[in-house]
């Protein structure tokens, strides 16, 4: 491998890997709140689709940007409200609401661009650290990225600061793992959890406006396809920290970049094979490749004050 | 004979009887229609073309009927594996992939397991066998990885639902696997199509009414399941096992094989209802083969509340729903999408009622 193609593959990992790590740090911190959102792949789906319409009409990537966080809001709250309010099944909410945003952004999209569309979406402007730029093959092929893969690693960085060392962090995971005793101590259960969810939306919804807007400046129906549960495996594989999470994604991130690596480097091998990889993968990784995993004790369960 | 005879009956009755949960699915079943109907006038679609169109493409037709009923099959079947599997606590939700690998198998041992020539209808039942058990071992994957390494089982069954979508495109791309031939640069990354001995015979005769010998069979398993689910001892181990597994081994149920074996159970009938697609109605393998399926399957079980009687009635509410869409779409031109839509809201609205359907339950 020459370094330029080895460089091209980092940097294609990383652009590859950007929405999982965006998606999978929202899913930790409302699954170490207690909450299960299956729904991350509906709210990601409802982040490209609202990102890439609003980019498309204003023009304006950003504001596709802004656009895609605010129509994922009430798709977070709708989540919090069943799974947290009226106690519904975690599993079977996210998964109804996946199935909903399917429909809705379908319906939206034909409606708004038609079936034909080839319409050309304005996308986030690429940018590289000053200086860094400069780096022979490095600067062009890795550090060269959407700006909003540099923002998104300051986000996580700032999560996993809070997670880890600030009394927001305690009390997320106190009402992941002992929500008993975090009412107890005067700390609202039902607020963290919501405020939680609507993080993962937030997060979800840049997730899926760096797909749409970020990466291949297009929509297409159902275009997450099985990215948001990647997203929940890495968190289970990431054993539920921030750390190893981050490193599952970035994995999944180099096993999606080698379908296009591989043909590159003129290595012949069946497309379907290098397609399903992440997904054998993350399979291998849930299934306790790496050691056994402990969730929050709390997770799945809604709280209900006795 | 009759003293045991007697309360399997009761139990299969009280699982048909009528209670709350039904009065409020009925209601969320009216409100997503109306909701859909409301969205094809907000799209600018004629509604009452629309509506005509749905219904013609449902059962406006002999064809159209078997077309709903042979859909709602599929549904049910997969619905009937994640009710089973329910009972024990366990949420498969990997039906699609049951079905994938069941049309990989069913395929596979139609075209070169020289079955075409066997008689009493072997030629057709081994290739669905050969699907029933490799949907188990699909499903068995996640029951293994549940019992050895306690990986929740919606996770495995989803992410092998995904791997099973692609074995179906990498099978159908490659002649060393089941591409058909290549004679022209035209070819089809498809199958052969599969011999007319390997097909389920259909129940008319003919193709004008094309509802064919998996139903039947699918009746007889909906039964048993029924009868296995409301009163037997094996029934009464899985709930229990579901509802405290420790207390379950304690009392001497081997939990672990209960959970590998419904996880199978529920993957066999999802395979079969791949070979019912492939023998039934397509006859060939295609890429994207399971096409949604199984996730509606999903949605069929997840609707039924544990009973097998909410699996045909919802299997049966969702086959026309789709059938009546898929005709909307080409008549009237308003997106299947739409009964996605309707779908979604059905499950939303049931689920966040559940919590007051079940107080209703206990209050009556």
């Amino acid at each position: 491998m020459s370094p330029e193609l080895a460089a091209v593959f980092v940097g294609s990992s990383l652009r590859l890997a950007a929405p999982l790590l965006l998606a999978a740090t929202g899913e930790l911190v409302s699954e170490r709140a207690g909450v299960l959102n299956m729904s991350v792949e509906g709210m990601m789906l409802t982040g490209a689709f609202a990102g890439a319409t609003g980019a498309y009409l204003t023009g304006s990537p950003t504001l596709g940007l802004v656009l895609g966080v605010a129509c994922v809001l009430p798709v977070a709250l709708l989540q919090a409200f069943l799974s947290i309010t009226l106690r519904a099944n975690q599993i079977v909410t996210g998964i109804g609401i996946n199935i909903l945003v399917l429909g809705v952004t379908t319906l939206g999209y034909r409606a708004l661009f038609g079936s034909r569309s080839r319409a050309e979406i304005p996308g986030l402007a690429k940018w590289a650290p000053p200086g860094l730029d400069q780096v022979p093959v490095l600067g062009e092929h890795v550090f060269t990225q959407t700006w909003l893969l540099y923002a998104g690693a300051l986000l996580i960085a700032a999560t996993a600061w809070t997670l880890r060392r600030t009394a927001l962090g305690l009390a997320i995971h106190a009402a992941g793992s002992a929500p008993a005793a975090a009412d107890k101590s005067g700390l609202s259960v039902p607020l963290i959890r919501y405020a939680a969810v609507l993080f993962t939306g937030v997060m979800s919804a840049l997730a899926g406006c760096f797909l749409s807007i970020g990466d291949i400046h297009t929509f297409t129906e159902g275009m997450t396809g099985g990215t948001g549960y990647l997203a929940i495996a890495a968190v289970i594989f990431g054993n539920w920290r921030v750390g190893r999470t981050l490193l599952a994604c970035l994995l999944f991130g180099g096993a999606i970049a080698l379908q296009f690596q591989l043909p590159a480097m003129g290595v012949n091998i069946p497309n379907a094979l290098l397609i399903m990889l992440p997904y054998v993968l993350a399979l291998l990784a849930v299934g306790g490749l790496v050691g056994r995993q402990v969730a929050p004790a709390a997770l799945t369960q809604p709280y209900l004050r006795r | 004979m009759r003293g045991a005879a007697l309360p399997l009956l009761r139990g299969v009755a009280r699982q048909l009887r009528p209670g709350p949960a039904f009065a409020v699915s009925v209601a969320a079943v009216t409100l997503a229609l109306l909701a859909g109907a409301l969205l094809v006038w907000a799209l600018g679609k004629p509604v009452g073309e629309s509506i005509v169109a749905f219904a013609d493409g449902a059962w406006g037709s002999p064809y159209s009927v078997a077309a709903s009923i042979n859909r709602a099959l599929v549904f049910m079947l997969v619905g009937l594996g994640f009710v089973l599997a329910q009972r024990a606590s366990i949420t498969n939700v990997g039906g699609e992939g049951q079905i994938a690998v069941g049309g990989i198998a069913a395929t596979a041992v139609s075209l070169y397991g020289n079955v075409s020539g066997l008689p009493f209808g072997l030629a057709f039942i081994l290739p669905m066998l050969a699907a029933s058990m490799a949907g188990a071992c699909w499903g068995g994957i996640a029951g293994v990885l549940k019992v050895k390494a306690g990986t929740n089982e919606v996770i495995s069954t989803l992410l092998l639902s995904f791997i099973a979508i692609w074995m179906v495109y990498g099978s159908v791309q490659s002649e060393a696997l089941l591409r058909r031939p290549m004679t022209t640069s035209a070819t089809l990354p498809e199958s052969l199509e599969i011999p007319v001995s390997t097909q389920l015979p259909l129940l008319g005769g003919d193709a004008s009414m094309p509802l064919h010998a998996g139903l039947p069979l699918g009746i007889v398993l909906a039964i048993a399941i029924a009868l296995l689910l409301s009163g037997t001892v094996l029934g009464l181990h899985l709930r229990a096992a579901g509802l405290n597994p420790l207390a379950a081994r304690r009392a001497g149920i081997a939990v672990d094989r209960l959970t590998v074996g419904v996880l199978c159970a529920a993957g066999a009938l999802g395979g079969l209802a791949g070979a019912c697609m492939l023998q039934g109605e397509q006859y060939s393998l295609k890429a994207g083969f399971s096409s949604g399926f199984g996730f509606d399957g999903l949605v069929v079980g997840l609707l039924a509340r544990g009973s097998v009687a909410g699996v045909i009635a919802a299997a049966l509410l969702f086959g026309f729903l789709r059938s009546g869409g898929i005709n909307m779409e080409m008549v009237a031109g308003v997106p299947t999408a739409l009964v996605v839509v309707i779908q979604g809201l059905i499950i939303v609205t049931l689920a966040g009622a559940a919590l007051a359907i079940q107080r209703m339950e206990e209050r009556r």
